[in-house]
């Protein structure tokens, strides 16, 4: 029976819902299914490891490891890796699994697998889907070594409804920080909005917004609807949105119910970021735009004309 | 200081990719500098003007297109080029690559070593962090923005899961860049006639004093069995036309067709 050791994805003390997935699809290929959680004050956090589809839980737990440093991180996947006997190790998409994914699989010998969407077993034999070249192909890749380390890209697995684990913890040694590469400080970005992974809503803007004023405009229609609340790299470079609210290719990946594009004209490097998106709405006041020819929906207009109107419709049928 | 950058041929993600039989159709296709290897060139060339830096390029790969990425880093300012080309390499992976990557660093010997944070025909952003491991040196990714602090530290921020992380360096480090570290610059005439004239180092893997063996090449770890395309997306309705009539048709549309809101 293969064994999957998950690394759970946790972020301001949360565990993210992408654990449950990747623990899920570790059970569904008929594996054995660990748990290594990283991090500081996690004990809280061990009821829900289990529940979330682990029947061990690898547990690295240390004020040192309260902010990530790559080494240390890489160092307690390793360990819980050679105690469970993993075969295959899974990140959930994240900086830190993109950081340390590569440490771990030249630590172990292991290949290395970035943004997979799917495993498949063949008896002994395992083989990836990935997408490449900014998602305009896919390659299935046969793995020659007897580990994979890989990072599942947002969005691929699903968690299986009614999944559940066994508690069974066992203590990792804390690892030596990493004394070439000192973390000073960390400037963090959490803003109290809903985080664009779990958010059902996506609303984007881009440089068709302008400024401000035309960014505030969104915003509301955001709020209106309890909405996740992105950007192209246009209006982060602009510096009118944060880095983290950045949807594509170098910032999230993000597949909504509904993902709403707002004068983004639809690059090749956002699309790699939004274009699994259930259901996409584009407002572009040019009928060219590449971003209609991925839009469901799509209004050619003008956004400072056409968002107000939406939150009106949407307010009418909401009341 | 003495920085290495490494630069990859890559194919221009703007164009038209088609596949047939399992494979990319080579027809057509156009080759540039991987576009976040041209962040890691702007940031070693800035690294030289404000710091008195060495700066070395190097690229794994063969052919006409390779030379044309190097000599467009020349004309970016950089002042050596060192060219791998070595046929047993075409189906390497990053593993093999960082691999070889190792074997020039150690050459010569270099303070940074900079590279982009993934490579825009793989999209596997590993080459750099396994690098750094196999030297057993330091590493940050994602990085945003280097700051030199003496001979033998620099401080990187990188963008990590929970906002901007300010990481003190020991060199020698490597650290791989991503887009929003800098604006490339674009070469000009004069730049790009000076490159014409500078002379690349190119080596095969003997010349590099390995073996495709040692660097990993005939026991890949993984391997490509076949490119399929993409689901593609169609396009859907488009409304053009009074703006109130089609924002109010598409808030309907949303609602009882696509059952979203
Ligand atoms: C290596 C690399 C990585 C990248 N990574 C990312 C990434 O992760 N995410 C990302 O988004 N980009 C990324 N980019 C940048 C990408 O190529 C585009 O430059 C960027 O997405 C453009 O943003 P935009 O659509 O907002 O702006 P533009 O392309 O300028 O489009 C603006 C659009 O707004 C429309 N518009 C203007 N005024 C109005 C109005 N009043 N009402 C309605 N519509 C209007 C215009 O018709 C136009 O279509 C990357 C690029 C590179 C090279
Ligand atoms: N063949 C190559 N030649 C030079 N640099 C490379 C090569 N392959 C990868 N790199 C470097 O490693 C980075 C990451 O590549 P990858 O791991 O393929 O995403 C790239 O941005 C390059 O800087």
């Amino acid at each position: 029976m293969a064994k999957v050791l998950v690394i759970a994805d946790i972020k301001q003390g949360a565990l993210k819902g992408s654990t449950a997935e990747l623990l899920s699809k570790a059970k569904a290929i008929g594996a054995e299914a660990a748990v290594v959680a990283i991090g500081s004050n996690l004990e809280a956090l061990i009821p829900e490891l289990a529940n979330a589809g682990s029947d061990t839980q690898y547990i690295a737990d240390d004020p040192g490891l309260e902010l990530f440093s790559a080494g240390p991180y890489a160092s307690c996947v390793v360990d819980a890796a050679n105690q469970f006997g993993a075969d295959l190790i899974w990140f959930s998409f994240s900086e830190s699994g993109k950081a340390a994914s590569p440490r771990v699989a030249a630590q172990l010998g292991a290949a290395c697998a970035t943004e997979i969407t799917d495993v498949i077993l063949n008896g002994d034999q395992v083989e990836i889907i990935r997408p490449a070249i900014a998602n305009k192909v896919k390659q299935r890749v046969k793995i020659n070594a007897e580990r994979l380390v890989a990072v599942v890209r947002a969005g691929a697995f699903e968690a299986t409804e009614g999944i559940s684990g066994t508690e069974n913890v066992v203590r990792l040694a804390t690892p030596a920080a990493d004394v070439k590469a000192v973390i000073k400080e960390l400037i963090s970005d959490a803003t109290g909005e809903i985080d664009l992974a779990d958010a059902d809503i996506v609303i984007s803007v881009g440089r068709g917004a302008k400024d401000q004023t035309g960014v505030d405009l969104i915003r509301a229609l955001a709020d209106d609807l309890g909405a996740g609340f992105g950007s192209s790299r246009a209006m982060v470079d602009g510096g009118f949105m944060a880095h983290n609210k950045q949807v594509g290719q170098t910032g999230k990946i993000v597949a909504p119910t509904l993902y709403m594009a707002m004068g983004i004209s639809g690059a090749i490097q956002h699309l790699a970021g939004m274009n699994g998106s259930k259901v996409i709405l584009a407002v572009n006041k040019d009928p060219e735009a590449p971003i209609f020819n991925v839009a469901d929906y799509g209004i050619v207009g003008d956004l400072f004309e056409v968002v107000p109107l939406l939150r009106e419709e949407i307010k009418k049928i909401r009341s | 200081m003495k920085i290495l950058t490494t630069i990859k041929k890559v194919v221009d993600v703007e164009l038209t990719i088609n596949v047939e039989a399992g494979a990319i159709v080579e027809d057509g296709l156009q080759y540039v500098m991987n576009a976040w290897d041209e962040n890691a060139v702007e940031a070693t060339v800035q690294l030289k003007e404000n710091n008195n830096a060495e700066t070395t390029m190097v690229s794994i790969g063969g052919g006409e297109d390779n030379t044309k990425i190097i000599r467009r880093g020349f004309a970016m300012g950089i002042d050596n080029g060192i060219q791998i080309d070595d046929p047993t390499l075409t189906e390497a992976d990053s593993s093999v690559f960082a691999r070889v990557l190792q074997k020039v660093y150690e050459k010569e010997g270099y303070d940074l070593i900079i590279t982009g944070k993934q490579a825009q025909d793989t999209d596997n952003g590993q080459t750099g962090i396994m690098l750094a491991e196999y030297l057993a040196i330091p590493c940050v990714s994602n990085v945003i923005a280097i700051e030199v602090l003496d001979d033998q530290h620099i401080s990187v921020s990188r963008l990590g899961d929970n906002g901007t992380e300010i990481v003190a360096l020991e060199l020698p480090a490597v650290v791989t860049v991503t887009d929003s570290i800098n604006e490339p610059r674009l070469p000009g005439m004069r730049g790009l006639m000076m490159a014409k004239k500078k002379k690349i180092d190119v080596m095969d893997l003997s010349a590099l004093g390995t073996s495709f063996e040692e660097v990993g090449g005939t026991a890949l770890k993984s391997e490509i069995v076949e490119f399929m395309k993409s689901e593609t997306r169609e396009a859907g309705q488009k409304f053009e036309g009074d703006a109130a009539d089609i924002t109010a048709k598409v808030v309907d549309l949303l609602v009882n067709e696509a059952k979203v809101l």
